[in-house]
C-alpha cells in the first residue's frame, strides 16, 4: 500500500514536472566513472583532482554565469544535447595498485553502468584500467598519465588529453628559439637530469627534439637524485659555461642544485626546470629567493581575470579551502570537461556514440583550464593540441610567460638567480 | 552419508558451479577468481611459513619473479606470457636456494627480517633495470593474439585455471603432510633443536620447503600477470604482497591445509567490497579494517580461524556421552 501510494506521488510529481519543464528526460542522469588514487601514496593528488572535477560537475549541472559567457556547457541545467540530463561522477579508489584499478573499473562499468571512465593518475593503473574498458567497449580518457606506451596499444576506446614528454620538449625548443630570435645567446645548451625513468626518458626526448630543431646540446649530465653533494656537477657546468641549462630533477636534488650554484657563484643566461622538483611547494618555499627568473613549465598558471582558468580557480578555491588549482588537478578537470563535451555532442549515453564524439572533439584554447592549445585527438587518441605553459619565478611565485597569448607577465632574461 | 560428508560434497559442488551462480555479475565472477589466486599465493607461503614455521615476509620476491618472467618472455621474445611461468618457477627455486642457505640458518624473526631485506633489495634493483621496464614496469599483450595469451573478458576461464592450480597445490601439500617430509617439518616447527637431536636434517628440509613454496608463489605471480597484464616494481615486489600472503594464511590457520583458502575467502571479498562501498569517499578505510583484523586474530585466535572448527568435534564427543536435554538438531 505504502509502495503504491509513494509511486503514485512520484508519478504525479513527474507528470507535474513534465508539464512544467516540458521534458521527462530532464530526470535522467549521465553516469561517468572516475578511478583515482584516494588512498595510498598518491592520495593527495587524487583528492585534489576529485575536488576539481566536482567543481566541473557543479558548473555543468547548476551553471555559472561568468563561465557561461565563454563555455557553452556552463549555462547550467545539465547537458543540452541530452535534454538537460545531469552529470553524476562516480568515484572509485584505485588504492595505488594496478589490480585495484582494474577491479574498480570493471565494477564501474558493469555494476554502476557508467557511460565512460576517466582516470587513473598513475600510468601503470591507467594501463590496466583502460584495458578492461577497451574489452567492454567503454570510452576511457586519461587526463594526466604520461607514459608513452599508453597510446601505442592500438586501443579504439582510449583517449589522452595531457601533454607528454615530447610536448614539453617542443615547448622548450620553441621558447628557446624565440629567445634566440630576440637576440639572446643560445648556442650551447646543457641538460642535467636525475638518472631514473623520469629523468632519463625526458632528457632523451629533449635531446631528440632539440637535435631536429638545430639547438645544440653541448653537455649531458646525469646524476642520482639521492646525491648529498652536487658540487662536481656544478663545477663541470661552470667550466663549460653553457648559455642555457635545463634541469630534470626531483625535490631534494633541486634544492641542492639551487644552493650549490649560489655557493659556487655560477649561473647560466637562461635556466629552465622541468616541473617536478622545482614546482614542489617545499622547493618554492625554501629556494624561491635563490632562483629568481627561473623558467619552468606547468599545465596550469592562473590566468587573467575573466578567463576560464581564472574563473575555475576561483570556484575551486572556495571548495578546497584556499588551495589553487595545480598542474594535476587542472589537467583532471580538463579531462572531465572534454568528456562532458563529447557526451553532450553524442546526445546519447551509447558508448560508441560517445567515442565518435570524442574523436570529433575540437575545443579551442580559450575553453581550456590548463595551458593547452585546445583538444583534438589523433588516431591513437592523443591530444595533438596538448602543450605546456612556460612560467617564470617572480618574487616567490611562478607566472605564465609563454605562449604570449596566455602569458600574465613579460619574459625577463637573463636569469637573475639570487 | 554422514553430515560431514554431505557438507564436504556441498562445498565441492558450490566451488565447481560458482561462476554459474555469479554468471550475471562480472564483478562477483572476478571476485571468485581473485579469491582463488590469493589462495594459491597464501597456500604456497603456507608450506614454508605454516608447516615449517619459517615466517617469510619476503615472498613477494617469488611472486614478482613469476610475474616478471611471464611479461619478459612476452616483451622480449613475443611468447604468450604463461610460457614464462616455468621460467619464473625455476628462477624462484634458484633464488630460494641461494638466499635460503644462509638465511634459513637464522631463527625466528631474524629469518623474517632477512627475507624482507632481500625483497626490498630486489624491488629497488628491478626499478633501475631497463630490461624489466624500470620504474614504469612492463605490460602484457594489450589485446589477446590467441587463446594462449590467456586474456579473457570473462573471469570464468581464470576461475577454473586458478582452481585447477589450487587443487593441485593443495593435493601436493596434503601428500607432503602425510609423507616423511611433513613429519619432519612439523618436528622442526615444534622444536628445531629436538628435531635435530633425533636425526632430522632440519636445514635440508627447511630448504626443500622454501624452494617448493617459492615455485608455487612464482606460479601465482605468472597467473596474476596473465589476468592483469601489467607489472611494476611495487605491484610485483612490494612488501604488501608478502604481507597479504602471510595474513591470509594466518587468518585461516597457518600450517593447516585449508587455512590459507579460508583466509583468502574472508580477506579478498572484504577488501574488494569495502573498497567498492567506501573507497570512493577516499578515507582508506579498507586498510583500517585490514589492520584491525590482524590485531584481533593475533590477540584472540593466534592459530587461525580453522582452529575454531578443530576444537568443536572434541566438544561434541563430550556432549554426546553426556545426557542431552532439549537437544534439537
Amino acid at each position: 500500500m505504502l509502495k503504491t501510494s509513494r509511486r503514485t506521488i512520484v508519478a504525479g510529481a513527474a507528470l507535474a514536472a513534465v508539464g512544467w519543464a516540458g521534458s521527462a528526460a530532464a530526470q535522467e542522469t549521465v553516469k561517468i566513472g572516475a578511478v583515482y588514487p584516494l588512498s595510498g601514496n598518491s592520495a593527495s593528488a587524487g583528492e585534489y583532482s576529485k575536488m576539481a572535477m566536482e567543481v566541473g560537475v557543479d558548473v555543468i549541472n547548476n551553471g555559472n554565469a561568468e563561465l557561461a559567457k565563454i563555455m557553452p556547457l556552463a549555462k547550467g541545467g545539465g547537458l543540452p544535447g541530452l535534454k538537460g540530463a545531469k552529470i553524476q561522477l562516480i568515484f572509485a579508489d584505485n588504492q595505488g595498485t594496478p589490480a585495484a584499478g582494474q577491479n574498480q573499473t570493471l565494477r564501474l562499468i558493469t555494476e554502476e553502468k557508467v557511460a565512460a571512465v576517466i582516470g587513473a593518475y598513475q600510468s601503470g593503473i591507467t594501463l590496466t584500467a583502460s584495458a578492461i574498458a577497451e574489452r567492454y567497449g567503454i570510452p576511457f580518457l586519461t587526463p594526466e598519465s604520461v607514459a608513452a606506451n599508453l597510446t601505442e596499444r592500438g586501443f579504439k576506446w582510449f583517449f589522452r588529453t595531457t601533454p607528454v614528454a615530447i610536448d614539453f620538449a617542443k615547448a622548450y625548443s620553441a621558447f628557446l628559439k624565440e629567445q634566440k630570435a630576440a637576440g639572446r645567446k643560445v648556442d650551447s645548451v646543457a641538460l642535467v637530469h636525475e638518472n631514473t625513468e623520469y629523468g632519463n626518458s625526458v632528457a632523451s626526448v629533449i635531446a631528440e627534439v632539440f637535435g631536429k630543431d638545430g639547438l645544440s646540446i653541448t653537455q649531458n649530465i646525469s646524476y642520482s637524485a639521492n646525491s648529498t653533494d652536487v658540487q662536481p656537477q656544478v663545477l663541470q657546468l661552470k667550466e663549460k659555461n653553457p648559455d642555457a641549462l635545463i634541469f630534470i630533477s626531483y625535490t631534494s636534488d633541486a634544492i641542492l642544485y639551487a644552493k650549490t650554484m649560489k655557493e659556487l657563484n655560477w649561473k647560466p643566461g637562461i635556466m629552465i626546470a622541468d616541473d617536478a622538483g622545482f614546482n614542489d611547494p617545499s622547493f618554492v618555499k625554501t629556494m624561491a629567493s635563490s632562483v629568481e627568473g627561473l623558467v619552468n613549465r606547468s599545465a596550469f598558471a592562473g590566468g587573467k581575470p575573466g578567463t576560464v582558468p581564472y574563473l575555475f580557480n576561483e570556484l575551486y578555491k572556495k571548495k578546497s579551502g584556499g588551495a589553487d588549482l595545480d598542474d594535476v588537478s587542472a589537467r583532471g578537470l580538463e579531462g572531465f570537461l572534454v568528456m562532458a563535451d563529447a557526451i553532450n555532442r553524442a546526445g546519447s549515453t551509447d558508448p560508441a556514440k560517445i567515442r565518435d564524439a570524442l574523436k570529433a572533439t575540437d575545443l579551442k584554447a580559450d575553453q581550456m583550464v590548463p595551458g593547452y592549445d585546445g583538444v583534438k585527438f589523433d588516431d591513437k587518441g592523443q591530444n595533438t593540441l596538448a602543450s605546456s605553459l612556460i612560467t617564470q619565478m617572480r618574487g616567490g611565485q611562478y607566472l605564465a610567460i609563454w605562449p604570449k597569448d596566455r602569458a600574465t607577465a613579460e619574459v625577463i632574461l637573463p636569469y637573475k638567480g639570487w | 552419508m554422514s553430515p560431514r560428508r554431505i557438507l564436504q560434497l556441498g562445498v565441492v559442488v558450490l566451488v565447481l558451479v560458482y561462476p554459474l551462480l555469479a554468471g550475471n555479475s562480472p564483478v562477483y565472477g572476478r571476485l571468485g577468481a581473485l579469491v582463488l589466486l590469493a589462495a594459491i599465493g597464501a597456500s604456497a607461503w603456507n608450506i614454508v611459513g605454516g608447516y615449517a614455521g619459517q615466517v617469510s615476509v619476503g615472498h613477494a620476491v617469488f611472486f614478482g619473479v613469476g610475474a616478471y618472467s611471464a611479461v619478459v618472455v612476452y616483451t622480449h621474445l613475443g611468447w604468450p606470457p604463461i610460457a614464462g611461468a616455468p621460467l619464473g618457477m625455476a628462477i624462484s627455486v634458484g633464488i630460494a636456494a641461494v638466499i635460503g642457505v644462509p638465511t634459513l640458518r637464522l631463527s625466528g624473526h631474524y629469518f623474517s627480517m632477512a627475507t624482507i631485506a632481500v625483497a626490498e633489495l630486489v624491488r629497488v634493483l628491478s626499478s633501475t633495470s631497463d630490461f624489466l621496464g624500470g620504474a614504469q614496469g612492463l605490460s602484457g599483450p594489450p589485446v589477446p593474439r590467441s587463446v594462449l595469451d590467456l586474456s579473457f573478458i570473462s573471469a570464468t576461464p581464470y576461475y577454473y585455471i586458478f582452481l585447477a592450480v589450487l587443487v593441485f597445490l593443495l593435493g601436493l601439500t596434503r601428500w607432503i603432510e602425510g609423507a616423511r617430509m611433513g613429519f619432519y617439518l612439523r618436528a622442526i616447527k615444534d622444536s628445531e633443536r629436538a628435531a635435530r637431536s633425533l636425526g632430522v636434517s632440519a636445514g635440508r628440509y627447511k630448504l626443500y620447503a622454501y624452494m617448493l613454496s617459492a615455485a608455487f608463489t612464482a606460479l601465482a605471480g605468472s597467473l596474476y600477470l596473465t589476468m592483469f597484464g601489467f607489472i611494476d616494481p611495487e605491484s610485483g615486489f612490494g612488501i604488501l604482497i608478502s604481507v597479504k600472503m602471510l595474513v591470509m594464511a594466518a587468518l585461516g590457520g597457518a600450517g593447516q591445509l585449508f587455512g590459507p583458502l579460508v583466509g583468502a575467502l574472508i580477506l579478498v571479498p572484504l577488501e574488494e567490497l569495502s573498497n567498492s562501498l567506501l573507497g570512493g569517499r577516499g578515507a582508506g578505510l579498507t586498510f583500517v579494517v585490514y589492520g584491525a583484523i590482524i590485531v584481533i586474530i593475533a590477540r584472540f585466535l593466534p592459530s587461525g580461524l580453522l582452529s575454531l572448527f578443530e576444537r568443536r568435534p572434541a566438544r561434541r564427543d563430550r556432549a554426546k556421552s553426556a545426557p542431552v536435554a532439549g537437544h534439537a538438531d
